[in-house]
């Protein structure tokens, strides 16, 4: 039974990986604007879609399709926080969530519609390939996804710590208000920023279709298991939402074999329930619940 | 003459000889709308009367439905005995979805949790067959009321309407109660209620302990009415439609989640052949309402008429 450990720590990893990545791009925009995007599953499973279409129907190389749809996604982000999220963000956090929501399921619904009776498979950018390393099986995919994601958190960590930039992101972090009155322009800012956390999305949800049938469901799938990364890593923590969701990647596939394969699917329910009892701030998260 | 609130009463005599007018499918999607109507009063309660953002209303409903469902397929237990106990166990689904609350777990955490909540139960409807059927669904004989079965739709219609309107008067008197009023006070503020000696923790748990009492019952209605019972009823196009319900309707408001549940029941029967569409005008409704009607379309009413205010009614 042991023997299977490492094959379970190098896919759990690679899958966690992309967990990874979706966390990511959630906590910068959470980071940025302190707004959670409810719809963020349904962006990532539509940039792959978005990918398809322009490789697919347009017949573009993969480099130039995978830019375009990436860019895309950088322009929806921008859009969805300018016209919709920028005009209530005074107003009740109920508001805000249902909003997200409500242009997740549009986007959804515009995908089924479209969609929504074929099984579609996103173009791949190389030929499948596997490698052995001591009985371990690892596919170019898996190392794909490492390579990625590593590249992302380092630029996202270098970005958010060492440039004028990510100060400025910070200060909005800390409070919205004193930024404004320091004269920094929070809604442009804003905008980018979600522009920035939907392109990383996009990417994630690329990487995603690498290993997945592209169904309209995949969004809420995807949603999920970034919200146990990030719930697990901490709320608002950059490297806590990359542990997080390596962990849970870890753990779905170790608990998956080794206690029942019902783990393989509730694993990230059951992180975000008993995490948010036990330990409401996670790993590394700093305040995260209001208490009376 | 002066309208006052006794006015609504005349709602439910209205709606009396309805069955006569309408023909089997009309019949069958006006009941449909009566479990919509407790599903969105049920709602309303914890989100737009105690204002928390709780995704878990979509659970309850299966909960309610599936309770009633194995009561009477496998204990064999006439419908109308199963109702209440089907509103008592999402009652206890509520109080359940309540303790994250009660550890002070708000805001977008406790949605999130609610979330996976509702996903984890729809994962046990499918994972536990001996029940629930699994994802081949259940089957559930026509009801069946003091001896009476119900085979028709529009018999359905008047033992629904019967019980829609007692929960809706006993929900709206619980409201206008001191407990109503409490659960306005922790929305607005709910360190101030605190302050004011409101005892949170017991209002969060009553919260939702009667929200998933009322939409359990709407549950067990909803069993009665489409005779079979699969998982992909309680999806999250289920969760968006609640949703739209109460936005469209109203937050916080019981005649918001009347007329809600009554314009949001009513189109998505329209547009069954197209998958997706249903998601899309959702999406799109609550969008527009956000951000032209906060209040919902109870609002533009109650600026024809104070009488649809309601009695706690005040600006966000």
């Amino acid at each position: 039974m042991l023997a299977l450990l490492p094959q379970l720590l190098v896919s759990g990893i690679a899958i966690g990986m992309l967990y990874a990545l979706i966390a990511l791009s959630m906590t910068i925009l959470y980071r940025a604007t302190t707004v959670v995007n409810f719809g963020h599953g349904d962006l990532v499973m539509v940039a792959a879609y978005l990918l398809t279409i322009f490789a697919v129907n347009a017949t573009l190389p993969f480099v130039p399709a995978l830019l375009l749809s990436v860019a895309v996604l950088f322009a929806f982000g921008f859009l969805l926080h300018r016209a919709f999220i920028w005009p209530i963000i005074r107003g009740p956090h109920l508001s805000l969530a249902m909003m997200a929501i409500a242009v997740g399921y549009s986007v959804r619904g515009l995908v089924r519609l479209e969609y929504g009776q074929e099984a579609v498979r996103m173009p791949r950018p190389f030929a499948e390939k596997i490698f052995f390393v001591n009985n371990v099986v690892i596919t170019l995919d898996e190392i794909a996804f490492c390579v990625v994601v590593l590249v992302m958190l380092v630029a996202s960590y270098v970005v958010f710590s060492k440039t004028r930039f990510g100060r400025i992101v910070q200060a909005m972090f800390q409070t919205q208000r004193g930024a404004s009155l320091v004269g920094i322009n929070v809604m442009q800012y804003n905008n980018v920023i979600w522009g920035v956390g939907c392109a990383l999305g996009a990417l994630g949800g690329v990487l995603l279709g690498l290993i997945l049938i592209l169904d309209p469901d995949v969004g809420a799938w995807t949603l999920l298991r970034g919200f146990a990364a990030m719930t697990l890593g901490g709320f608002g923590s950059l490297h806590g939402a990359v542990v997080g969701g390596l962990l849970i990647g870890v753990l779905e596939k170790v608990l998956g074999t080794y206690v029942s394969t019902a783990f393989i699917d509730i694993t990230c329910y059951l992180v975000i329930i008993v995490v948010l009892l036990i330990r409401p701030r996670g790993l590394f998260g700093q305040h995260a619940t209001l208490r009376v | 003459m002066r309208l006052t609130r006794r006015a609504f009463w005349l709602l439910p005599l209205l709606a009396l000889p309805l069955p006569l007018v309408l023909n089997q499918y009309y019949q069958y999607v006006v009941n449909l709308i009566l479990v919509y109507v407790l599903v969105g009063v049920g709602f309303n309660i914890v989100v737009g009367n105690l204002g928390q953002l709780a995704f878990s209303n979509v659970a309850f409903f299966g909960i309610g439905a599936y309770a009633s469902a194995i009561l009477t397929t496998k204990l064999g237990m006439p419908w109308w005995l199963t109702v209440i106990p089907a509103g008592l166990i999402g009652a206890l689904a509520g109080c359940a979805a309540s303790i994250p609350a009660l550890r002070g777990v708000r805001l977008f955490y406790l949605a999130i949790m609610t979330l996976a909540f509702g996903e984890l139960m729809r994962w046990s409807y499918i994972r536990t067959p001996v029940l629930t059927g699994g994802s081949m669904g259940l089957s559930v004989p026509p009801a069946e009321v003091l001896g009476w079965t119900l085979t028709r739709d529009d018999q359905k219609f008047y033992v629904f309407l019967f019980i829609v309107v007692v929960v809706v008067v006993c929900t709206n008197r619980i409201l206008e109660s001191r407990i109503g009023r409490a659960f306005q006070a922790i929305k607005n503020d709910e360190k101030a209620a605190a302050a004011m000696a409101i005892a949170t923790s017991r209002y969060f748990l009553l919260a939702f302990a009667l929200s998933g009492f009322v939409v359990g019952i709407g549950g067990a209605m909803y069993a009665a009415l489409v005779g079979h019972l699969s998982p992909e009823a309680f999806d999250l196009v289920q969760l968006i439609q609640q949703f739209a319900i109460i936005m469209v309707g109203g937050l916080g408001s019981l005649a918001g989640s009347v007329l809600g549940a009554i314009l949001i029941t009513a189109t998505p029967e329209i547009f069954r052949d197209w998958p997706g569409f249903e998601e899309l005008m959702f999406g799109v409704v609550i969008v527009l309402v956000i951000m032209f009607l906060p209040r919902g379309l109870v609002s533009l009413l109650a600026r024809i008429h104070p009488v649809f205010k309601d009695r706690f009614y005040q600006d966000d």
